[in-house]
């Protein structure tokens, strides 16, 4: 089982050339024929960091200089997170036509949704870069740290792209299930307030696991150092994670083109 | 050399109404003992390969035979490796190219090039493969400046003459074709029609499913005849055509 979805994960990751290109398409056929084309959602994003960060800021009494760049940096992993694994859902199934039509590695289709996010996220990285600049930088000792922080972050985010998009193919409801939890994941996660300020219900940041992927990516652009506990929960997850994802890949790989 | 062997290969092939695609509906019935009420779980399982022993070797041209839905298309797809068969071993050496569907991996906002790029890469062609043979797809479908245009202002005509081009630039060793005649108009029809006959000389297999019999005699040197998902007869052309010719 794990045997066949590595392969395909190899010869996926071989065809590069395909999913940053299919990957591409899609983020620029959004965007077609707009004159400033996907920095739409770079504004949409700074519009929406702007407008929730006067308001929370304020209710939560937080300094503009210190909350902001959190919020910023905040929202725009989360989005990338979100939408990889909400777009993962759809990954298979919207790409039935190539699927039923010729025999390629059948992951290429989540690299392509993983690829893609990525292009998006570098959009709306440029409104944290900004944010930095104008609030200057907390601490250079802990920026360098962002980067493993990330490949760990997209490699969670990938694995559950992967088993839902898996899931999703065959059952068509789950897509919707999955908006809903997301969407509640992102209230319920320490997003747009601060981990230490939930005074009851501590047990929603301390068992969630998505409280300490955010936190992972979020805290070296903001002057922390991500926890040991933070850096090893992240790492069992994509660990265990890839292992669930690969497994269940390599077992019903065959069937994908049966159910789209 | 080139080869496709199947033994005893039989593909099920699922069919799910609404109902078998609800997670909710399955996660319900887990643990409710009186399964008559709703015994049905919404999917349908259709035989469309059934126990099919074939073996192509180098130089022949198959011509694939039935009736609608005796399972031509999906004899294809399988020997394609697009669905594996449930039973039964699958096993082939050679690039296999099919070219089941005209129009394949066609993005709309993309102009032509990049769309030849796309459905080169879609079929298995290397970026230099692509590079290389740009120019004569390009000079093959007679699209010219049209090339730089979006596909979405192409007419029918046109985004046909362009995927057969780049279909059809593919360098295979076997080749599958699923009723790809009827291209464009009549000059280009004579164009594409010289373009096959040349990729079938070049292939070392060939396997068309067609329903025109006077095309078969011309170009095939073997028929198999398939009814509801079985062989019901595989030898040389005449043989198997003229029986079949008897029967309808």
């Amino acid at each position: 089982m794990l045997r066949q979805s590595t392969e395909d994960l190899v010869k996926s990751l071989g065809s590069w050339r395909l999913w940053t290109l299919l990957g591409w398409l899609e983020v620029r056929q959004r965007y077609a024929r707009s004159r400033v084309g996907p920095f739409w959602l770079t504004i949409s994003m700074g519009v929406m960091i702007g407008s929730l960060g006067l308001v929370y800021g304020t209710l939560f009494g937080q300094s503009m200089e210190d909350y902001l760049p959190f919020l910023a940096v905040s929202l725009v992993m989360w989005g990338m997170f979100a939408t990889t694994v909400t777009e993962g859902g759809l990954a298979y199934i919207s790409s039935g036509q190539f699927i039923r039509q010729a025999s390629t590695p059948k992951l290429i289709y989540v690299l392509q949704v993983v690829w893609r996010n990525l292009v998006i996220l570098a959009h709306n990285f440029v409104i944290v870069v900004i944010l930095l600049a104008a609030f200057g930088v907390k601490n250079w000792q802990t920026l360098p740290l962002f980067l493993p922080a990330l490949v760990l972050y997209i490699l969670n985010a990938m694995w559950i792209a992967m088993v839902v998009g898996l899931l999703s193919a065959r059952f068509r409801d789950l897509p919707q299930i999955i908006n809903a939890l997301i969407q509640i994941a992102f209230y319920v996660t320490p997003i747009i307030f601060r981990p230490k300020s939930l005074s009851r219900f501590t047990f929603l940041v301390e068992w969630n696991p998505l409280a300490y992927l955010i936190d992972m990516v979020r805290a070296p652009l903001i002057g922390q150092f991500p926890s040991a506990e933070t850096w090893g929960i992240c790492l069992g997850m994509a660990a265990a994670g890839w292992l669930l994802a690969l497994s269940l890949t390599g077992r019903y790989l065959k069937r994908i083109p049966y159910w789209v | 050399m080139a080869f496709i062997e199947l033994k005893g290969a039989t593909l099920d092939l699922p069919i799910y109404d609404v109902r078998g695609r609800s997670l909710k509906k399955k996660v319900m019935r887990i643990g409710r003992r009186n399964t008559i009420a709703e015994d049905n779980d919404g999917v349908i399982v259709v035989r469309a390969l059934d126990n099919v022993d074939l073996r192509f070797d180098r130089g022949d041209r198959v011509g694939l035979i039935g009736h609608n839905g005796a399972g031509k298309s999906t004899l294809l797809r399988t020997m394609a490796g697009i669905y594996a068969p449930t039973s039964g071993t699958i096993s082939s050496n050679g690039k296999i190219v099919p070219l089941l569907d005209i129009s394949l991996g066609m993005d709309e906002n993309s102009t032509g090039m990049q769309n030849i790029r796309l459905r080169g890469l879609l079929l298995g062609m290397s970026d230099s493969e692509i590079r290389e043979k740009q120019q004569a797809i390009a000079e093959f479908c007679e699209l010219g400046d049209y090339l730089d245009l979006p596909l979405r202002t192409y007419s029918s005509g046109m985004r046909v003459r362009l995927a057969f081009a780049v279909s059809t630039a593919v360098d295979a060793e076997i080749l599958l074709l699923d009723e790809v005649m009827g291209v464009g108009d009549a000059s280009f029809m004579h164009k594409a029609e010289e373009r096959l006959a040349d990729l079938h000389s070049r292939a070392e297999i060939v396997v068309l499913a067609m329903h025109s019999n006077p095309e078969i005699r011309r170009v095939c040197n073997k028929v198999l005849w398939m009814e509801r998902g079985r062989v019901r007869a595989f030898g040389p052309m005449e043989e198997v055509l003229s029986q079949y010719e008897a029967t309808s």
